[in-house]
């Protein structure tokens, strides 16, 4: 499937900013089941500094300083992406989870390296108790680790309300969990801290998701947003993606931007200004499929 | 081993008696090592030097000594604040005068293997922030790193200049009952202490100072120099800029920082300073940017860019990793240095340091077991009560509910079951390690010397490939007999610490060496924008408590004093001055001023400490002492003093239960001291550079501010009580003696309008405070490309010839049907709001660089449209 994605940040600022800079992850990452064609971003007013380079997971990433004076601040990214429909494995043919929890420890291979960096506690995936219980409801001893992470999927997108008002940025994983409340980044946090707490490797995938008017509507511009889920590593076929808040695997319909071991990593506009006081924000996104396709989610 | 000095007979039986004086009671217990006596109880060579010259001093002398000590820790303001309160709170340091005294032939050894382990420290993380081939290759499990939250993926694979991470290191050690020095931790973030040990070595120095010659001590100057010359050397600039960047005034260990950047020489800044453009950093000063070379970070690195490094709040510079990573900046030690500070990596580096230096690990270390292990979490679980058991990584509490580390015996049976299985299921995030026994030196304590265990602190600074040991240390003792080595972080006091050396002294003083290499400089053109804000801001409250005090004294006066039978009209005209300079709040002006002589206690302590004020005095003197705190740095330590003295007798007033109106008065009387002496030190010992011009810039704006305010109020209006406010105003202007003087008469209004408005040779006239402020601006550096006045200058000059055309007989006589002098509250309500003016304007000048981050991003989805 082709997709051309547009995707416009728009910062007013209610007085003069004298400096911002910006860490932008807005250009999609190429990986095994996605080619990007072309990715473009137009920044206005034009930086002084505008560096494209790569994190340390090796995503795409542009540093941008504005220097001289400014009330607002526009970043237009389009990409043209195609993403192929990914068969994931067999569920219960996957290794016990318990199993694969012990072999990401025993190897130091450098590959295996390259796994380990999302088993651990990270900054938005801190977690207590309740947590780790409510994720062992799911992984009963021996249990194919597809199958339990498939279920504890399953399991957080009904015991969960998709609320765009109940948390922030700020929101601790502990806090959503009481609230039984959140939006796609809470749900993917949550379940990553779920499968670490169980020594599983789990990152956090920030992309697009193709959303589709109600029947008989057209489609709105703009109405798209950004999305989160997360990837799973299942021994002998790679990272496994699984969207909570959709309750689904992910197919060729979630396009990637960026994985980190959540989103403090891989957020796609952090930026940091001096002076601006208030400022408002504005998010458009817009995924046109260039050929058609039907599935119903939410982002 | 020989005595090493004989400069005192130490058989002389008068030696010996004084000696047993000082030591009789003083056992050690046997199963720890002592410092002073062997096993057999006999005093230890090395310390009879000084145990002899000890002994010299008589009982007073001693106490003497002590007392002095304890004066100059006082005296050079050296604290540290513990709860890191911004308005006081601070502990005083406490050092005990004993110092640790160490034989050179132990101490090179020691240094050897210190050496040794920053070389291999270094080596680690060059590895774990480049290749990783001790991860690869299974030398360490990933765990330690990858969950480790100082290991900061940013900076991975940005290169450091001569592949230093650490530049400044400390490491506690402890001796153990076998004699020797055992590692308990490293310190690599931004190891704190250093200043402190130079402190203490400068108060003993001066507090004993025969002793310290006669004991041939090892001086600590020339460490430092090194380190700062090795530091220079470093940087490719002609014109090198390093700074010392300080969390500020709340850090608990600031004096340090402060300390550390005037014996140093080098600017003491906040994240807020400093400013990324073009991938460079630079220092926001007066006179614009500057460029940053280097910076010796005394912050902790996970917060340090809020772009790259962290997800929450706003410390930090932005950009800077971008600075890093495009090689325009080094940071002292390097972002991400922390990782080392986790013990649990001790266990691998007597298997690393073969690997990477192919060297043997020389210094023992505390007893480690990483849970994370199978064989160490098994030894763990079937040995807690024999260890201490700590997580993994400090950030993180052992459990929900517990403190930061337990010592394993103290468990009741269900902790100790709750504790076995949560090990059981996340081992990597627990460690277990050794009891330590710590040695024991003498104290002071109870006019004796008596054993106390004691920690050491040593540090070591990169020098070429290896590394330089200070010859010293910050020895940490308590006066609990059974303190363990897990509660000595925390320790109770300090000592110095006296390495003895067998050699040639060196005669190196900091100055003598800076002489040699320097030409001499005009300093204070250095000023970052947020240190000149808060100069300006400094002399701004000096002056207004100085004018609030004035008030409440000469209101106090009227209402009980000698003068209480004036004209109430007199007494309403300086209340309503004081609700006008927010000293009072509206309604307790009403309340408490309508009593007059009839006031109670509860009601003067309102008038003083009137918590609804915005300018009460307790607000003010704490603003003085906040401000003042942010710029310590560039205070001479009188002037501190001064500070702290006039906010905690203010302070100590307010605590009292009841306030009588004389002892009132002598608090008042003693602060206006205070502060006159503040602003006298301000005249006479600052170097007149930025610093000090917006000092007074501030003194003197709000010195005009505050006087228009006055003659408006007091020469405003005519009428009956005329007379009386005239002399208030004299007073509260301090000029009352040259209005005598020159006129031998009652005071007149044209007269008294112009000593106090026009003259320009009355220090306390408006005139007088406009023409300084003149100078000022006309000194202060401009942007080149600015042609002409700056707005300031325009708005200053449009103001004094506001002045210099006003009709003084219109101002003075023109009384009309209501009594008003209308021409004179005109311009005196002009005079006010053109300051404020000129004050913005140099606000937006000078301070504009100090403006607030705010962060644009990240967006939670939930927000979005």
């Amino acid at each position: 499937m082709r997709y051309d994605v547009s995707h416009v940040t728009e910062f007013d600022y209610s007085q003069p900013v004298s400096i911002s800079h910006h860490l932008l992850h807005l250009t999609p990452r190429a990986c095994t089941f996605q080619i990007s064609h072309q990715s473009r971003l137009v920044i206005d007013p034009a930086p002084a500094v505008n560096q494209a380079g790569s994190d340390y997971f090796g995503n795409p990433t542009t540093f941008i300083v504005v220097q001289a004076p400014h009330e607002k601040l526009t970043i237009r990214a389009r990409s043209l992406i195609d993403v192929a429909p990914v068969t994931p494995p067999e569920p219960a043919a996957t290794m016990p989870w318990d199993q694969v929890a012990a072999a990401v420890r025993a190897d130091s291979s450098k590959p295996m390296l390259d796994i380990a960096q999302f088993m651990f506690v990270s900054p938005f995936t801190k977690a207590g108790d309740e947590v780790e219980d409510y994720a062992r409801e799911s992984f009963a001893p021996g249990r194919p680790v597809l199958d339990a992470a498939r279920d504890l999927t399953k399991r957080i997108f009904n015991d969960f309300t998709y609320d765009g008002s109940a948390t922030d940025v700020s929101t601790p994983v502990d806090e959503a969990m009481r609230l039984k409340r959140g939006v796609c980044q809470d749900f993917a946090h949550l379940q990553i801290a779920c499968l670490r707490k169980l020594g599983l490797p789990a990152r956090y995938v920030s992309g697009y998701l193709l959303t589709h008017p109600p029947e008989g509507k057209e489609k709105l511009t703009g109405a798209d947003a950004s999305h989160a889920w997360l990837s799973v590593w299942c021994p002998g076929h790679g990272w496994v993606d699984l969207d909570p808040t959709n309750d689904l695997i992910p197919g060729d319909e979630h396009i990637t931007l960026a994985w980190g071991r959540d989103y403090g990593d891989v957020s796609p506009v952090n930026g940091v200004m001096v002076g601006g006081g208030e400022h408002e924000v504005k998010v458009a996104v817009d995924v046109r499929p260039l050929q058609s396709s039907r599935q119903n989610g939410r982002g | 081993m020989a005595p090493l000095n004989q400069s005192t007979d130490v058989n002389s039986p008068t030696a010996d008696e004084a000696n047993d004086r000082l030591h009789k009671n003083y056992e050690g217990d046997d199963r720890v090592y002592d410092e002073l006596v062997d096993g057999h109880g006999r005093i230890r060579p090395h310390w009879r030097t000084f145990l002899a010259g000890l002994a010299t001093m008589s009982d007073a002398e001693i106490a003497k000594a002590w007392t002095s000590a304890e004066r100059l820790v006082r005296d050079y303001g050296v604290t540290y604040n513990v709860h890191g309160d911004p308005s006081g709170e601070d502990r005083p340091w406490r050092l005990d005068p004993i110092p640790l005294v160490i034989a050179p032939a132990e101490w090179r050894q020691l240094e050897e293997g210190l050496i040794q382990r920053a070389r291999l420290l270094n080596a680690i993380l060059a590895d774990l922030y480049g290749e990783q081939r001790l991860l690869t290759e299974g030398a360490l499990p990933p765990a330690l790193v990858f969950g480790n939250n100082q290991f900061l993926r940013p900076v991975h694979g940005i290169e450091v200049p001569k592949g230093i991470y650490l530049h400044f290191l400390a490491i506690d050690l402890a001796r153990g009952p076998d004699g020797r020095w055992w590692v308990l931790s490293d310190r690599t973030q931004a190891p704190v202490g250093a200043g402190y040990a130079l402190e203490n070595r400068v108060i003993m120095a001066r507090t004993l100072p025969e002793l310290f010659r006669d004991c041939r001590v090892e001086r600590l100057a020339a460490f430092f120099q090194t380190f700062r010359d090795d530091l220079i050397g470093m940087i490719a600039s002609d014109d090198p800029r390093i700074v010392i960047h300080s969390p500020g005034p709340t850090a608990e260990t600031y004096f340090e920082h402060a300390y550390l950047a005037r014996y140093l020489g080098l600017p003491l800044v906040e994240a807020a300073d400093l400013t990324v453009r073009d991938q460079r950093v630079f220092l926001k000063t007066l006179t614009g940017l500057q460029p940053v070379h280097m910076i010796w970070r005394r912050v902790e690195a996970e917060n340090y860019d809020p772009l790259s490094l962290q997800s929450g709040g706003l410390n930090g510079i932005p950009g800077i990793v971008e600075a890093l990573r495009a090689g325009q900046v080094t940071i002292v030690n390097a972002l991400g240095s922390g990782l080392m500070e986790c013990d649990a990596l001790m266990n691998f580096l007597p298997n690393l340091s073969r690997k990477l230096l192919d060297e043997d690990l020389m210094l023992p270390q505390t007893a480690t077991w990483w849970c994370g292990s199978e064989d160490g979490r098994s030894f763990v679980l079937g040995n807690m009560d024999k260890l201490v058991i700590r997580p993994t990584f400090a950030s993180r509490s052992i459990m929900q509910d517990m403190p930061a580390q337990v010592i394993g015996a103290n468990l009741d049976a269900d902790a100790r079951a709750d504790l076995a299985e949560r090990i059981g299921r996340h081992g990597e995030d627990f460690i277990g390690q050794d009891l330590v026994t710590l040695s024991t030196a003498p104290g002071w304590q109870d006019g004796q010397l008596q054993p106390q265990p004691i920690a050491l602190r040593v540090y070591l600074a990169a020098h070429g490939d290896s590394y330089r040991v200070m010859p010293g240390g910050l020895t940490r003792t308590s006066e609990h007999p059974d303190a363990q080595a897990v509660f000595m972080r925390q320790g109770e006091a300090s000592k110095d610490t006296w390495i003895l050396t067998d050699g040639p002294m060196t005669a190196f003083s900091r100055l003598s060496q800076a002489e040699q290499r320097q030409a001499p400089k005009r300093g204070g053109q250095d000023v970052p924008s947020r240190a000149a804000d808060n100069l300006f801001w400094l002399g701004r409250y000096a002056e207004r408590m100085e004018g609030g005090v004035r008030l409440l004294r000469a209101l106090l006066m009227r209402i009980v004093g000698d003068y209480a039978d004036d004209d109430a009209t007199v007494r309403a005209a300086l209340l309503d001055l004081m609700v006008d300079h927010g000293h009072l709040a509206k309604p307790t002006a009403k309340r408490v001023g309508g009593r007059g002589s009839d006031m109670s206690e509860r009601d003067l302590s309102f008038l003083v400490f009137d918590p609804e004020a915005i300018n009460g005095i307790g607000t003010l003197v704490s603003n003085l002492r906040r401000t003042a705190a942010s710029v310590r740095e560039r205070l001479s330590g009188d002037s501190w003093r001064i500070l702290q003295d006039l906010q905690s007798r203010i302070e100590g007033y307010r605590q009292q239960s009841n306030h009588e109106v004389d002892a009132t008065l002598h608090l008042l009387s003693q602060a206006l001291r205070m502060l006159a002496a503040l602003s006298g030190m301000q005249m006479e010992n600052m170097t007149r550079g930025f610093g000090w011009r917006l000092l007074d810039m501030g003194r003197r704006l709000e010195r005009a501010r505050l006087l228009a305010k006055l003659i408006e109020g007091l020469a405003g209006r005519g009428g009956p009580a005329e007379g009386t406010a005239l002399n208030i105003l004299l007073q509260l202007a301090d000029s009352s003696i040259t209005y005598q003087t020159r006129y031998l008469a009652d005071p007149q209004a044209f007269l008294v309008i112009d000593l106090l408005l026009i003259d320009d040779t009355n220090p306390r006239s408006v005139v007088f405070q406009l023409d300084r402020l003149t100078d000022h601006l006309a000194a202060l550096p401009r942007a080149a490309e600015q042609a002409g006045l700056s707005d300031e200058q325009q708005q200053l000059n449009r103001l004094q010839a506001k002045i210099d055309l006003a009709d003084l007989k219109e101002l003075g006589q023109a009384v009309d049907r209501r009594r008003e002098r209308k021409a004179l509250i005109e311009l005196m309500a002009a005079v006010e709001s053109d300051l404020g003016a000129i004050s913005d304007a140099v606000t937006r000048h000078y301070f504009s660089h100090a403006e607030p981050l705010g962060r644009s991003g990240p967006i939670w989805l939930g927000s979005a449209p």
